[in-house]
């Protein structure tokens, strides 16, 4: 059993920087816009059947991952501007059923183009990284080398520029915010686009690795609110170090218990979690006023 | 008192004018019937959790599908009557609802959706891979609902019949809760919960019997449906398919009151099969519709109509005489 360990290891950090990878983009919409965007599923399955369209079509990979990135993020801007913006001041209940209905309206747009059938997208890397204890494709570690490159790009947008003192601050107090001299709305499209072009990103270079269907951005942004509940809203390292941690809990439960208890046990560690700390792991209590 | 008595005698001609109306039904339209009603029925149980209480549950999919699969194996396996079957299927599921809310409501507001959909995924997954429920493949051989003696319709409009008579109960039963000093206590939590907590109202117990309440006639629709459809498979429980719709239903119907639902959930259905759409479409234009309505009017069409009826309705009747009566002199 032991043998196994290192492999389960590997496999367990690349499926959780999926999931990371789902989450930097969520969260840095909830924590700063509030928004619950159930649609961040569907921004990340767009990315991967812009890819896989443009590949099909002829196009480099690499070429199309970039294309497919900033595709997805104007989609965001248009979902955003469409879906959320005009109900900016609503209670949250209503950001969460418009985040709910647009979810399900792009879903089913894909559907309608591109069939409910799954698909490959076919990629030139192809190799495998073998070695005494474990073997990992390229494309994995790409993965996982470009979550490790946009953690640190958020986290430099976030902290080292004039535009994430102007994200900080909208999180911090919208009102005095504007006060300052922040002009909300624009913070508020960059945000969006920024999260959607994530998960865009995520969505190009997941749905190389594994075959993609219209319905595939569910599983992922639950895992990613799961991610979040655990790492604390609007917290970048908890949503790296939650994501990776979740993969690696998943893994090792599928591989020393069961695998029907993948899934399950997920969302039993989200039930648990939030019996005990509602508020998140690493997540401050908020006292309600 | 004297109008909750006149509340019955209204519902009571209500649901003896539609089951008149039922018996004129072919065989395609008494099933659409029963659909839509089945529908109100969820729709109406629900709208007390997230129309009165405030509290957008995702779950409730799977409690339909546990009311469904409860009376399916009481029914099937254990040769129960379906009018003992289906009040002990809808407690069941009551009860089970009662342990979700009573994880659920440790979270609030958007935690709490993620913590009900994660729970109705869970159900779900217990769904496909449970030997009780037969699994995806699904379960066969459900009992139809047993005849009442001397009434002798073909089964598709008996079944209308009976969901009709469902409906009825539900709507008294849901009016009677949002009346009660519970409902009143779901009403103020919804506003401020802070508040009323603060006015000694039990917080704790309004929200739980609020879910327990939707989780009942969840339970009660979907034993219903087990034993119209006589066959059910877990695609019908589904997190974003049924549980998704009875949001829509609820939203488009118009939050906080209970015709509302009733008449999102008809004309939800009825549309798109007079419009003759297939499940994809339709599931679009679901979304769709519930993002206009939620943009535009949140309150649904019971706050169209009731706006209309506030503004448009003086000025055609009343306040027209008034205006004229009480109009200033013209000045030049």
């Amino acid at each position: 059993m032991l043998t196994l360990l290192p492999q389960q290891l590997v496999n367990g950090l690349v499926l959780g920087s999926t999931y990371a990878f789902v989450a930097l983009g969520l969260t840095l919409v909830f924590g700063v816009l509030l928004i619950p965007n159930f649609a961040h599923g569907e921004l990340f399955m767009l990315g991967a059947f812009f890819t896989s369209a443009l590949v099909a079509f002829g196009a480099d990979f690499w070429l199309s991952v970039c294309a497919a990135t900033l595709a997805v993020g104007l989609v965001g801007l248009v979902l955003d501007q469409l879906a959320f913006k005009p109900i900016e001041n609503a209670p949250h209940l209503s950001l969460l059923i418009s985040a709910l209905a647009a979810s399900t309206i792009m879903a089913q747009v894909a559907e309608l183009i591109w069939g409910s059938g799954s698909r490959i997208t076919p990629t030139s890397i192809d190799g495998v990284l073998r070695n005494g204890w474990f073997s990992v494709t390229y494309l994995q570690l790409v993965i996982f080398v470009s979550l490790l490159i946009c953690s640190a790009l958020v986290w430099l947008i976030i902290n080292h520029s004039r535009l994430g003192l102007a994200i900080r601050a909208m999180s911090q107090n919208r009102s005095a915010a504007a006060l300052m001299g922040i002009e909300l709305g624009h913070v508020r499209i960059a945000t969006f686009v920024l999260a959607s072009a994530l998960g865009g990103l995520s969505g190009a270079l997941l749905g190389a690795t594994l075959p993609i269907s219209t319905a595939m951005g569910l599983g992922p942004t639950l895992k990613a609110f799961v991610v979040l509940v655990l790492g604390g809203v609007g917290s970048l390292p908890g949503a790296i170090l939650g994501g990776l941690g979740l993969g690696l809990v998943e893994v090792l439960v599928a591989g020393y218990i069961s695998s029907e208890m993948q899934d399950i046990g997920t969302f039993l560690i989200l039930v648990l979690v939030l019996m005990i700390r509602p508020q998140g792991v690493l997540g401050q209590a908020e006292v309600e006023r | 008192m004297r109008q909750r008595w006149k509340e019955w005698v209204v519902t009571c001609l209500i649901l003896c004018i539609s089951l008149l109306g039922a018996r004129y039904c072919n065989d395609y339209w008494a099933y659409v019937g029963t659909l839509a009603a089945l529908r109100a029925i969820m729709a109406v149980g629900y709208d007390v959790l997230l129309g009165y209480t405030g509290f957008l549950s995702m779950a409730h999919g799977t409690l339909f599908g546990i009311g469904a699969y409860a009376c399916a194996i009481l029914t099937a396996n254990y040769h129960w009557s379906f009018w003992v079957a289906m009040p002990v299927a809808s407690a069941l599921t009551a009860a089970i609802g009662a342990m979700v809310g009573a994880v659920s409501f440790r979270a609030t507001g958007f935690y709490f959706a993620v913590l009900t959909l994660g729970i109705g995924l869970i159900g779900f997954q217990i769904f496909t891979v449970s030997s009780a429920t037969g699994g995806v493949q699904g379960f066969v051989g459900i009992p139809p609902l047993p005849r009442i003696a001397g009434l002798d319709a073909p089964p598709q409009r008996y079944a209308l019949y009976v969901t009709l008579v469902m409906l009825a109960i539900t709507y008294l039963a849901a009016s009677a809760f949002v009346r009660s000093p519970l409902g009143g206590a779901c009403k103020a939590l919804r506003e401020d919960t802070t508040l009323a907590r603060s006015l000694g109202i039990r917080v704790g117990l309004a929200r739980m019997s609020a879910f327990t309440f939707s989780s009942f006639f969840a339970g009660a629709a979907g034993a219903l449906f087990a034993s119209i459809s006589s066959f059910i498979a877990p695609e019908s429980f589904s997190v974003m398919g049924v549980g998704f719709d009875v949001v829509v239903f609820v939203i488009v119907g118009g939050m906080g009151t209970l015709w509302g639902p009733m008449l999102g959930a008809a004309l939800l259905t009825f549309i798109p099969e007079l419009l003759r759409v297939a499940r994809t479409f339709s599931l679009l234009g679901y979304g769709i519709v519930l993002l206009v309505f939620i943009i535009f009017a949140p309150k649904g069409i019971a706050g169209l109509v009731s706006a209309a009826t506030l503004t448009k309705l003086p000025r055609m009747f009343g306040r027209r005489h008034h205006a004229e009566r009480n109009a200033p002199p013209s000045t030049p």
